[in-house]
């Protein structure tokens, strides 16, 4: 028995060895870093927030760990943060929403403004669609409809004037499945989050 | 009964909609490299579904009982690569000597199979996709290796006619192979939107 | 020691000729910048990876060699993610999985078995080196082919009149996709096929 442990680490020092050198090397590595990947992770929030409520400076959680429940019945979490300008005068709501789109999930960030009854509009957080199709609820023309439309339950259409801001979106063309899992995330997240944000006492 | 769906479309999904070689590009070098025969292709195919369920399970066990509670998930490419490559060495000792005739058909892939990138890749997907329980990591790893599966016996028959046919000097071998795949990508890419999982 | 260099480069470049490192060369290729990302951490990955397989080859017992290789890129490979999360964000979120996929990069280990493992320091430090450049020069060709056929940049500058700066190009989604990437790569290995047959007469 002893000479099978014996056999065991003459054959097998240098792993396990190397397998320390290397680990402690890592966590030196990692010690140094992880400030800086924290950093990086909250101003890619914080940048998207302020491009889409321009005036603000700061912004605040003031939610954390609301639970909405999607309409396909799945439950997600989120925080809701509120945006200050420098002169600490409220600018609106912004929180992370995301679902399913036609080929992986979809994460937003959304605004709202001050009272809670118009959207400032979307930026996309994270997403995976069809380029040249779905890829578009990247771009302006399909984002700036969001922009100023009341909070309510937005509708989407197939065809109508893009230009008019109101609460009827109209879709991408040939991408209608993506369009309407980015109206379908703003409506169930936006429901709750005025919800909540009203129940707090938040808004204006 | 929730679950049950849950995992069934997890299945399909990963099998035909997110498959892992035509879609997420896993596995590339055995889909080259071994899918001249239907034979060889599907044993390196149930070589890789058998190592695939086997790390996924592993890994997502560690990963959850070991890692995370830890801290440690910066040594968690380490763990998996270590986890994923004694396994495979133990598990060919193992049919080598219990299992002869199955190592006979499908043994000799198993050394090749732990730079396989589709084993490794399907087990950092687990982890980023978030999945929260053993059942659905078993059903993804099965799933995956049933995809990879599917994906290069369908192109071992496609090469197998293709010695028929008079490709041009330049693009024998690999190329054609690469141009294939592309059509066969595009054609999968039909799946897409089949489920809202 | 040049020819060693050159060998990785041309004749025997990882991608063109023998065919190694598919996945990520597939997969990170749908931008110019993220593929010179990709071969960049390759590069240093390899290089790190040589060096310390070759100053350990004499220790390495045969049986435990593949666990070895693995444990030691693997550590390299996380460091190199890290560095991509800390300072370079954009670009690791593009990469995403595909980062800790160099873990299994044929390449990598190939050279640790082939050359690290057999040859002094400084022969494997320039074989890592030569394989390495090969890699990222096929990768942003590749990457090149692409991004100019999907979206009519390089490296995010415009080269094809766009449409929506009012030109006439529009863009080849599929360029973009998996199938486009497949058949990319197999029209550019026939090229490279039928380059070298004409050096060959």
């Amino acid at each position: 028995m002893l000479n099978k442990i014996q056999y065991f680490f003459r054959q097998s020092w240098l792993l396990i060895v190397a397998t320390f050198f290397y680990a402690l090397l890592v966590v030196v590595v990692n010690s140094g870093l992880s400030s800086q990947i924290e950093a990086n992770r909250i101003n890619k929030l914080n940048n998207l927030m302020k491009g889409l409520i321009t005036q603000a400076e700061v912004f605040e959680k003031v939610i954390e760990e609301l639970e909405v429940t999607d309409s396909h019945g799945r439950a997600v979490e989120t925080a809701v943060f509120k945006a200050l300008d420098s002169e600490g005068k409220l600018q609106g709501f912004a929180f992370i929403a995301s679902g399913t789109g036609f080929a992986d999930k979809i994460e937003l960030v959304v605004a709202l403004d001050g009272r809670c009854e118009h959207f400032l509009g979307y930026a996309v957080l994270s997403s995976n669609e069809t380029p040249g199709f779905g890829d578009r609820i990247k771009n302006d023309y399909y984002r700036s409809q969001f922009s100023g439309a009341p909070v309510g339950i937005l509708k989407l259409v197939k065809t109508g004037g893009a230009g008019s801001v109101d609460e009827e979106i109209v879709a991408i063309s040939g991408a209608t499945v993506s369009s309407r899992s980015v109206v379908e995330i703003i409506n169930d997240f936006t429901k709750e989050v005025k919800r909540a944000i009203t129940r707090e006492g938040l808004s204006i | 009964m929730d679950t049950l769906t849950t995992l069934i479309l997890g299945f399909i999904s990963i099998v035909l909609i997110n498959n892992l070689v035509l879609t997420k590009f896993l596995g590339i070098c055995p889909f080259l490299g071994v899918s001249g025969r239907i034979d060889m292709a599907l044993g390196m195919g149930l070589a890789v579904t058998f190592v695939m369920t086997l790390s996924g399970a592993l890994t997502w066990l560690i990963d959850h009982m070991l890692l995370m509670p830890l801290g440690l998930e910066v040594l968690r490419y380490i763990c998996f690569i270590l986890v994923i490559a004694s396994a495979v060495q133990l598990v060919e000792m193992y049919v080598r000597k219990f299992f002869p005739a199955l190592y006979e058909s499908f043994g000799i892939f198993l050394p090749l199979i732990t730079t396989n990138c589709a084993i490794l890749g399907l087990c950092l997907f687990i982890n980023l996709w978030g999945i929260d329980n053993l059942s659905t990591a078993v059903v993804l790893s099965v799933g995956g290796g049933i995809g990879f599966s599917l994906a290069i016996c369908i192109m071992a028959g496609i090469r197998e006619n293709l010695r028929l046919a008079e490709v041009p000097v330049a693009l024998r071998g690999a190329p054609i192979t690469l141009i294939t795949a592309g059509i066969l990508a595009l054609a999968f890419m039909g799946f897409a939107g089949m489920i809202k999982v | 020691m040049p020819k060693v260099f050159l060998a990785g480069l041309w004749s025997e470049n990882p991608v063109f000729r023998l065919l190694l490192g598919m996945c990520p060369t597939l997969a990170v290729t749908t931008g110019a910048r993220p593929a010179l990302t990709m071969g960049v951490s390759v590069i240093f990955v390899l290089l790190c990876s040589n060096i310390m397989v070759s100053l350990m080859r004499n220790l390495l017992r045969p049986h435990l060699r593949i666990l070895m290789f693995a444990l030691t890129i693997s550590t390299f490979v996380t460091i190199v993610d890290l560095f991509l999360k800390a300072y370079q964000p954009e670009m690791s979120g593009v990469l995403g999985p595909y980062v800790p996929l160099i873990i299994v990069n044929c390449i990598i280990i190939g050279r640790a078995e082939a050359c690290a493992s057999r040859n002094s320091v400084f022969t494997s430090i320039v074989d890592a080196l030569g394989m390495g450049f090969g890699f990222t020069v096929a990768l942003v060709v590749l990457a090149s082919v692409r991004e100019i056929l999907s979206h009519g940049t390089v490296f995010g500058l415009e080269i094809l009149p766009l449409f929506k700066s009012g030109g006439w190009f529009h863009g080849w989604a599929m360029m973009a996709m998996p199938a486009g990437a497949f058949i990319t790569l197999g029209l550019l290995l026939g090229l490279v096929n039928v380059i070298s047959r004409h050096q060959e007469k």
